[in-house]
């Protein structure tokens, strides 16, 4: 008596005043207050179909993404060079590292559980597509995560990725060779925005219930999809099973951070790279200069390079957009440094000679020096080529060398022209152009033809949901072909877009209901309902 | 504060190394890492566990 008195005195207090019916917040409550009220937010009983281990994997991601966040706030506390220095924050960074494969795990588990049994039914397409937009958007929030690791893993990620990117056109605002740009993304605003379509999803779950099962054999007056359940109930604790879901993943996620770690392979610099092989630096620098590295002829989004582009059907879509990341290699990797180095009256001739010289004059030198420096020596620091006529070359290359293996050419090429910098662009060119990346990066297995996007460093478990997207550059026409990186994104984007408006794709939509698979999934619920049904007979 | 840390510094180490060379799966045009290979096996092995085994506890029901 006494509840039904309390229940009256809040629907009134929800419907106010008389008077207020038309004010905004009044219609919102009025709103809110039917669609979601406390009793559904929060229910203590389920529809009793609710019985199969499926339907734990929510919470569990759910719980995982609580422990990614909370992991990923105590590493943001202390900056992003923290968990590489000390071993307090490596662990945090093993808890952040396996909280995400967690969440992943659980993720892709909810997902074919809900595929199965055709969630979507009953005006749930909804639920279903803030769950693929979820999905999707986690993907991106730890593809810029592994961009922000500032080792390794993430200049190769960056590297190859930055083709993708550019050929679909998003690289000319989206770089993933800035640090920065990514970090800031990975820890504010995909966060931001994946949080966001959780707490929708969650609400759609809530205001629209779980689907019920496909009808059993013999169902009479069995309720329509987008109707409430008529049959029987069970008890359900939500925040019991939220507690226990959050004290599995926690303890999972720790054992796997003190069993096994988390991998960070030391980032190279291009005083590694001078230091461990000069000639390579120093033919590299070369081609830079020549205008022959892949840098120099990229074309959009850092340079003009007519027909360089990769084009979709006859559509080039980094030229909607020209030059956005200005980089000039010859100028950028090897003059502009050069001129700084003000103590060397030798390279400032060198350089001044250069420069005057005439542009065939340029090209004669640049070709005999990159052809001896095949048959090159190094000694004393000095890379030395057979007597030929190579202008200054030889003298500013190992000014040049010199410079990076004494770390000054690091600095120099970080962009922002001042005190702080975080823009990795020009040094990530400079260094995706060289041999010794790439052979570290086959070492690694991480070559595109090693299906290099979805490996880790050693023997740990990396971006594994990028199958598809690393499987599509393996096979044919994709792997022949010149606009290879915009084929394959126009084919993820329209595969994404399938799965996103599965509930509206006849055929597609019926797949499980050809299956069966969700007799298994509600194998209690059929039992029961069908034995019933036969018992009436 | 800091010799408290200092007692746990060697869980943070791990207790099996995986930073040792790759292991990896090949079949045909798949090259799949081990231990993504392992993830992939697991995934699938836990969504057919989640599907067949019962669901503990009868619970009270109501209409």
């Amino acid at each position: 008596m006494n509840n039904l008195a309390n229940q009256k005195d809040r629907e009134e207090a929800v419907r106010g005043l008389g008077e207020d019916q038309d004010m905004w917040t009044n219609k919102v409550r009025r709103r809110i207050y039917g669609k979601l009220p406390p009793e559904k937010l929060l229910p203590d009983r389920q529809p009793s179909y609710v019985s199969s281990w499926i339907y734990v994997f929510g919470i569990l991601t759910l719980s995982a993404l609580v422990v990614v966040i909370g992991s990923g706030i105590v590493l943001s506390l202390k900056g992003p060079s923290w968990w590489h220095e000390s071993p307090e924050g490596h662990f945090i960074n093993s808890v952040h590292l396996w909280s995400v494969e967690l969440f992943f795990f659980f993720m892709v588990i909810h997902l074919w559980g809900k595929f199965f049994m055709a969630s979507w039914r009953g005006k749930r397409a909804l639920t279903w597509m803030t769950g693929m937009l979820t999905f999707l958007g986690s993907v991106g929030t730890a593809f810029t995560g592994y961009l922000s690791q500032q080792n390794f893993d993430s200049q190769w990620i960056s590297t190859q990725a930055k083709d993708g990117l550019n050929a679909a056109g998003v690289g000319s605002f989206f770089n993933v060779l800035d640090f920065g740009q990514m970090l800031m993304w990975h820890i504010v605003l995909l966060p931001v925005v994946v949080v966001a379509i959780v707490v929708l999803h969650v609400i759609m779950v809530r205001v629209r219930g779980v689907v019920h099962p496909y009808p059993p054999k013999g169902a009479k007056d069995y309720p329509a999809d987008d109707m409430g359940w008529t049959g029987k109930y069970s008890r359900y604790d939500i925040i019991k099973e939220g507690t226990i879901a959050m004290t599995v993943v926690v303890l999972l996620t720790l054992v796997f951070s003190v069993v096994f770690s988390s991998p960070d392979e030391k980032p190279l610099t291009l005083e590694s790279w001078a230091r461990s092989s000069p000639t390579d630096f120093v033919a590299t620098a070369t081609s830079e200069l020549a205008g022959t590295s892949v840098a120099a002829s990229y074309g959009y989004p850092y340079n003009t390079v007519p027909g360089s582009g990769q084009k979709l059907g006859p559509i080039a879509l980094p030229d909607i957009f020209g030059v956005t990341i200005p980089v000039d290699p010859a100028n950028d990797f090897v003059l502009k440094p050069l001129s700084t180095d003000l103590n060397d009256p030798s390279l400032a001739n060198a350089l001044r000679a250069y420069q005057a010289s005439s542009s065939s004059q340029k090209t004669t030198w640049l070709a005999n020096y990159s052809k001896a420096l095949d048959s090159a020596t190094v000694s004393n620091g000095v890379v030395k080529v057979s007597s030929g006529k190579y202008g200054s070359l030889p003298a500013m290359m190992n000014s040049l060398l010199t410079m990076a293996t004494s770390g000054g050419l690091d600095t120099s090429l970080v962009s922002g022209n001042g005190f702080y910098g975080t823009d990795y662009t020009k040094p990530l060119l400079f260094l995706a152009d060289s041999q010794y990346m790439a052979g570290i990066a086959q070492k690694d297995h991480f070559l595109a033809t090693q299906w290099g996007m979805m490996n880790e460093t050693g023997n740990f478990p990396g971006q594994a949901w990028l199958w598809l997207y690393t499987f599509f550059y393996q096979i044919k026409p994709f792997s022949s072909s010149g606009n290879a990186d915009v084929m394959v994104w126009a084919t993820m984007i329209v595969l994404s877009g399938v799965l996103f408006a599965v509930p509206f794709i006849p055929g597609l939509r019926s797949v499980p209901k050809m299956t069966r698979l969700y007799r298994l999934i509600w194998k209690d619920y059929y039992r029961e309902a069908e034995a019933e049904s036969k018992a009436k007979v | 504060m800091e010799s408290l840390i200092a007692v746990f510094i060697p869980i943070f180490a791990a207790l099996i190394n995986l930073s040792t060379p790759g292991e990896y799966v090949n079949f045909g045009v798949i090259s799949i890492s081990a231990a993504n290979f392992v993830v992939v096996i697991l995934m699938t092995v836990v969504f057919f566990l989640a599907i067949f085994l019962p669901f503990p506890g009868k619970k009270e029901r109501t209409k």
